[in-house]
C-alpha cells in the first residue's frame, strides 16, 4: 500500500517535472514560481518545491533572479551537455562568464562576483579554456587586462577597438593612409567641379561627394585588407573635417536612396585653408622651444640663438 | 601692460626716436601718468631734454597730457600707439597701393611729422616727387593736393584736434589747453589756392645762400591753413586691413568672384559702417549689383547665385538679413575677425606640434568640452600618443583642463576631466608671444648691425669717397682703386649682414600682421561686452 504510494508519488512527480519543463520551452525567457503555480493549483507548494529542486540539481533547469522574483529557465541542453563533469563552482564561473555577453569580464570581476578565491578562479579558467568553453581576449582599453567571454562569440568593438585595431595595436598608419586617400578623393573631385566652368551653383554641388561615393571608392582601391563599414569611412572622413580640409553638410534624401540612412545623406567636400600660416610662425620664435627662457643678456638670448643664426643663413 | 610690452615699446623708441625720448617714454609706460618734474627727477634728465622729449611724443601722438584733479599737468603714454610704430610701412605700403606714389609720400611724411599742415606736406611731398623725376619736369602743387583731398574723402588722413577758443574775459590762462575735435570738419580739406611746383634742392645749389634767406619768407606767405594740422587716421588703415584679410580669407576658401563680391560689400559700406560694428550695413543685391567694378560682367542671377552660397558657406561671413529688395545681405564682421584669429591659432598649433595635434586641437574647438577617451576616438589617434599631445598642449596654456566631480570630494576616479579650448585667453597669450618675438627680432638686427659696425662704417666711408670723387671727375681706375679698399670677403660679410636685416625687418612686419589680427580679435570681444 505505502510502496504504491511511493509509486504514485514518484509518477506523479515525474510527470510534475515533465509539465513545468514543457512550461519552460513556452517561455524560453524563463517562468516565476506563480506561472507554476498557476498552471497546476493543484498540486501542493511543498511538492512542487521538491521537483523544482530535483530539476535543479539534475541541471536542467537554471534559477536566476530577476526584480519579481525568482525566475526557471529552461538550461541549453548544449550547455548542459559542455559542463558534464564540472562541479558546481565552475559552472559557477562560467554562467557568469555568459552573463558578461561579448563584451567579455575580467577575471577581477568575476571574483567579486563569485566570491571565490582568485586562485581557485584561475584554476577553473585554465580548465574551461582548455576545454574550449571560453577564450580570453586582450582589451585594447588596457592592453594588461584580459578578459573572458564565451568561446564562439565575436568580441565586441569596444573590446577590440573595430576596424582599426589589430591585435590590441591601434593601426595609424592605416588610418592615416585612408584619411589621405579620403582626402585625394574630395580634393580631385573639388578640382575637377571648379575647372568645370559651370555657374556657381552647380560648380558647388557637383564637389561634394556622399559618404557612399567615399566609400565604394575606398573599397575599389582594395587598400584595406578588412571589411569596411560605412561608419569606419564616415570616422574617417570626420578626421578630415578636424583637419580643417573638408567640411560636411547633411541634406535630406529621399528613402531607400544609395547611401541614405534615416533619409539623411551626409555630403563631403574639400576645401581650401583660409589662411596662410600666420606671421608669427614663420619667425623661428614661433616655434622656438625655450622661448620663455630668452632674456636678453642671458644663457639663451636673440644674440647668440642658433634657431636665428640657422634661418638667417637659411 | 606686460613686462614683453613695455621691452618692446622702449626698442621701438629707441630705434625710431632716440635715446632721450625712450628714457621718458618708458618710464611713462612703466609708471602711469606723470608731472613733468617727476620725469625730470625720476629718469635723472634735465628739465630741458624732458621737456624737449615730451615734445615729440606729443607730436607724434605717444603721449597725451592732461589736467589731474590736484591741479597739474600730467602726461600720459599710450601703449598701443607705440606699437603702431611698428605697422607705419604697412600703413605707408597701403597708401602706395591705393594713391600710387603721391599717396605713399603724403602718408610717409604725416607719419615722420606726426603732424603737419596741408601747405607744408604737399610741398615737401612736391618736391621729392620733383627730385626723383627728370630734368625737365616738376610736380603740380595742385595734383599732390587733390591726392591729398582724395586721402582725406577716404578718412585715410584726418585733422588733428584743434585748440579751443577762449575767452578774453578769465584773468589766467588754463594750465593746460584743451583740445576739441570738430567732428563735422574732421574730413574737411580747407580750400587752397596752391599753385607752384616742386622745387629741386640740386638745381639750387649755386645760389644756396640766397634761396635759404627766402624760405623763411614764402613760409609765412603761404600759411593759409595755419592751424589746420593733419594727421593719419589709424583706425581707417586698420579697417582697411581687417577688410584685406577678410577678402583673402573668402578668396582662399571660394574663388576670386566671391572675394571680389566681398569687397564690393565692403567698400559700399567703408564709410557708413564703424570700425568697430559687428556687421556691416544691409545692402541688397541689387545695390551690390550695380556697384560692382565695371570690368566684372556677371549676370544678376550668378551674382544672386554666389550671394546664396556665401551666406550659405559654413564661414558665415556673410548673413542674410532679410527679404526686400532681392535680398538684404550683411557681413559679419566680428565673426570674420574670430575666425581668422583661430585660424591663427590652429596654424600656430600645426607648425609647433604637428598635424594631429592641431586635429585635436581642431576637434577640442569644434566640440568645446571633450574626455581623453572621446579625444582618442574621434580624432582617431592612438590613445598613448593623444595623452602625450594633449598634456604637451595643456603645458602650453593652448587648451584647458575642467573638473567635473561627481561627488562632492573630488576624488579623481569619479571625476570628469574635461579638455576645452579658451579662444581668448589663448589669443591674448599668443598676442604676447608675438610681442617678444618682434623685440627678439629687432634685438638680433641691433645686435648684427652692432657687431659688423667697423665695417659697414668702413663701406660708408668708402661709398662717401667714391661719390665726392665722381664729383670732381676723377678717372675710371682710380674709382676701381678705392673700390677694391673693401676685400673680396668683407662684400661678402656686407652682403650676408643685409639679406639678414632685411630678412629680420620683414619678418617683423610679417609678426605685426599676426599682431594685428589678434588685436583686433581681442578688441572686438571688448566691445561685444561692453
Amino acid at each position: 500500500m505505502s510502496e504504491a504510494k511511493v509509486k504514485q508519488e514518484g509518477g506523479e512527480a515525474a510527470e510534475i517535472e515533465n509539465r513545468v519543463i514543457e512550461l519552460c520551452q513556452q517561455f524560453p525567457h524563463g517562468i516565476t514560481d506563480q506561472v507554476i503555480q498557476n498552471e497546476m493549483p493543484h498540486i501542493e507548494a511543498k511538492q512542487r518545491a521538491m521537483c523544482i529542486n530535483r530539476l535543479l540539481a539534475t541541471g536542467q533547469l537554471d534559477l536566476l533572479r530577476s526584480g519579481a522574483g525568482l525566475l526557471y529557465r529552461l538550461k541549453d541542453p548544449q550547455t548542459a551537455g559542455k559542463m558534464k563533469g564540472s562541479d558546481n563552482q565552475e559552472k559557477l564561473v562560467y554562467q557568469i562568464i555568459e552573463d558578461a555577453d561579448n563584451k567579455g569580464i575580467w577575471s577581477r570581476d568575476i571574483r567579486y562576483k563569485s566570491n571565490l578565491p582568485l586562485t581557485e578562479i584561475n584554476k577553473i579558467l585554465k580548465n574551461l579554456e582548455s576545454k574550449k568553453l571560453i577564450k580570453a581576449v586582450k582589451s585594447v582599453a588596457a592592453s594588461k587586462k584580459k578578459v573572458y567571454m564565451l568561446y564562439n562569440l565575436q568580441p565586441d568593438r569596444s573590446v577590440t577597438g573595430g576596424a582599426w585595431y589589430s591585435d590590441q595595436d591601434f593601426e595609424s598608419e592605416f588610418v592615416e593612409v585612408l584619411n589621405q586617400q579620403c582626402f585625394k578623393f574630395l580634393q580631385t573631385k573639388a578640382e575637377a567641379a571648379r575647372d568645370s566652368k559651370q555657374n556657381p551653383m552647380i560648380q558647388r554641388n557637383s564637389s561634394f561627394a556622399s559618404s557612399h561615393e567615399v566609400w565604394k571608392y575606398i573599397c575599389e582601391l582594395g587598400i584595406s585588407k578588412v571589411e569596411l563599414s560605412m561608419e569606419d569611412i564616415e570616422t574617417i572622413l570626420n578626421t578630415l573635417i578636424y583637419d580643417g580640409k573638408v567640411e560636411m553638410t547633411i541634406i535630406a534624401a529621399k528613402e531607400g536612396t544609395v547611401g541614405s540612412v534615416d533619409g539623411q545623406m551626409k555630403l563631403y567636400r574639400g576645401v581650401n585653408p583660409i589662411t596662410q600660416p600666420a606671421g608669427l610662425v614663420r619667425t623661428p620664435c614661433g616655434l622656438c622651444p625655450v622661448f620663455d627662457d630668452c632674456h636678453e643678456g642671458g644663457e639663451i638670448s636673440p644674440s647668440n640663438c642658433i634657431y636665428m643664426t640657422d634661418w638667417l643663413d637659411f | 601692460m606686460s613686462a614683453v610690452e613695455s621691452k618692446l615699446c622702449s626698442l621701438l623708441l629707441q630705434e625710431h626716436y632716440g635715446e632721450i625720448v625712450d628714457r621718458v617714454g618708458t618710464f611713462l609706460i612703466r609708471t602711469g601718468n606723470q608731472p613733468l618734474r617727476v620725469i625730470a627727477n625720476e629718469t635723472g634728465t634735465s628739465l630741458d631734454q624732458v621737456k624737449k622729449a615730451l615734445c615729440v611724443l606729443i607730436q607724434h601722438n605717444l603721449v597725451t597730457y592732461q589736467l589731474n584733479k590736484r591741479g597739474f599737468v600730467e602726461y600720459k603714454a599710450h601703449v598701443d600707439r607705440f606699437l603702431r610704430i611698428l605697422r607705419y610701412p604697412r600703413y605707408i605700403y597701403t597708401a602706395k597701393t591705393l594713391y600710387g606714389d603721391t599717396g605713399e609720400l603724403i602718408v610717409e611724411e604725416l607719419l615722420l611729422n606726426g603732424k603737419m599742415t596741408l601747405s607744408a606736406a604737399v610741398k615737401k611731398v612736391a618736391d621729392r616727387l620733383t627730385e626723383t623725376m627728370e630734368d625737365s619736369k616738376s610736380m603740380e602743387y595742385s595734383e599732390v593736393s587733390a591726392t591729398f583731398t582724395h586721402l582725406a574723402d577716404t578718412h585715410f588722413v584726418q585733422r588733428c584736434p584743434t585748440v579751443q577758443e577762449k575767452d578774453a574775459t578769465e584773468g589766467r590762462p588754463p594750465l593746460a589747453p584743451t583740445l576739441q575735435m570738430n567732428e563735422k570738419e574732421m574730413y574737411i580739406v580747407p580750400k587752397l589756392n596752391m599753385t607752384g611746383r616742386g622745387k629741386r634742392r640740386r638745381s639750387s645749389d649755386d645760389d644756396d645762400g640766397g634761396s635759404q634767406a627766402k624760405r623763411p619768407k614764402k613760409e609765412a606767405e603761404d600759411s593759409q591753413d595755419d592751424g589746420v594740422y593733419w594727421q593719419v587716421n589709424t583706425e581707417r588703415f586698420h579697417q582697411h586691413f581687417r577688410d584685406q584679410a577678410i577678402i583673402s580669407a573668402v578668396s582662399n576658401k571660394m574663388d576670386q568672384t566671391s572675394s571680389e563680391i566681398v569687397r564690393t560689400m565692403l567698400r559700399m559700406s567703408e564709410v557708413t559702417t564703424s570700425s568697430s560694428a559687428a556687421y556691416t550695413q544691409p545692402l541688397s543685391s541689387n545695390e551690390i549689383f550695380r556697384s560692382l567694378p565695371t570690368g566684372y560682367n556677371i549676370s544678376k542671377q550668378v551674382l544672386d547665385q554666389y550671394l546664396t552660397l556665401l551666406a550659405d558657406d559654413p564661414l558665415e561671413y556673410v548673413g542674410r538679413s532679410g527679404d526686400s529688395g532681392g535680398g538684404m545681405f550683411v557681413i559679419n564682421l566680428h565673426k570674420a575677425v574670430a575666425s581668422l584669429a583661430t585660424a591663427t591659432l590652429e596654424s600656430l598649433v600645426q607648425e609647433r606640434f604637428g598635424s594631429r595635434c592641431a586635429r585635436i586641437f581642431r576637434l577640442l574647438l569644434r566640440k568645446r568640452h571633450l574626455e581623453q577617451k572621446q579625444v582618442e576616438d574621434f580624432a582617431m589617434v592612438p590613445a598613448k600618443e593623444a595623452k602625450e599631445m594633449l598634456y604637451k598642449m595643456l603645458s602650453q596654456n593652448l587648451v584647458s583642463l575642467q573638473e567635473i566631480p561627481k561627488t562632492p570630494d573630488h576624488a579623481p576616479s569619479r571625476t570628469f576631466y574635461l579638455y576645452t579650448v579658451n579662444t581668448l585667453p589663448c589669443a591674448r597669450m599668443l598676442l604676447q608671444r608675438c610681442y617678444k618675438t618682434v623685440a627678439n627680432l629687432i634685438e638680433r638686427r641691433q645686435y648684427d648691425t652692432k657687431e659688423n659696425k667697423r665695417l659697414l662704417e668702413k663701406s660708408q666711408r668708402i661709398e662717401a669717397i667714391i661719390a665726392s670723387m665722381q664729383a670732381t671727375g676723377a678717372e675710371e681706375g682710380q674709382l676701381q682703386e678705392i673700390e677694391e679698399m673693401i676685400t673680396a670677403p668683407e662684400r661678402q660679410q656686407l652682403e650676408s649682414l643685409k639679406r639678414n636685416v632685411n630678412k629680420l625687418d620683414a619678418s617683423e612686419i610679417q609678426v605685426d600682421e599676426t599682431i594685428f589680427i589678434l588685436e583686433s580679435y581681442i578688441n572686438s570681444t571688448k566691445t561685444k561686452a561692453g
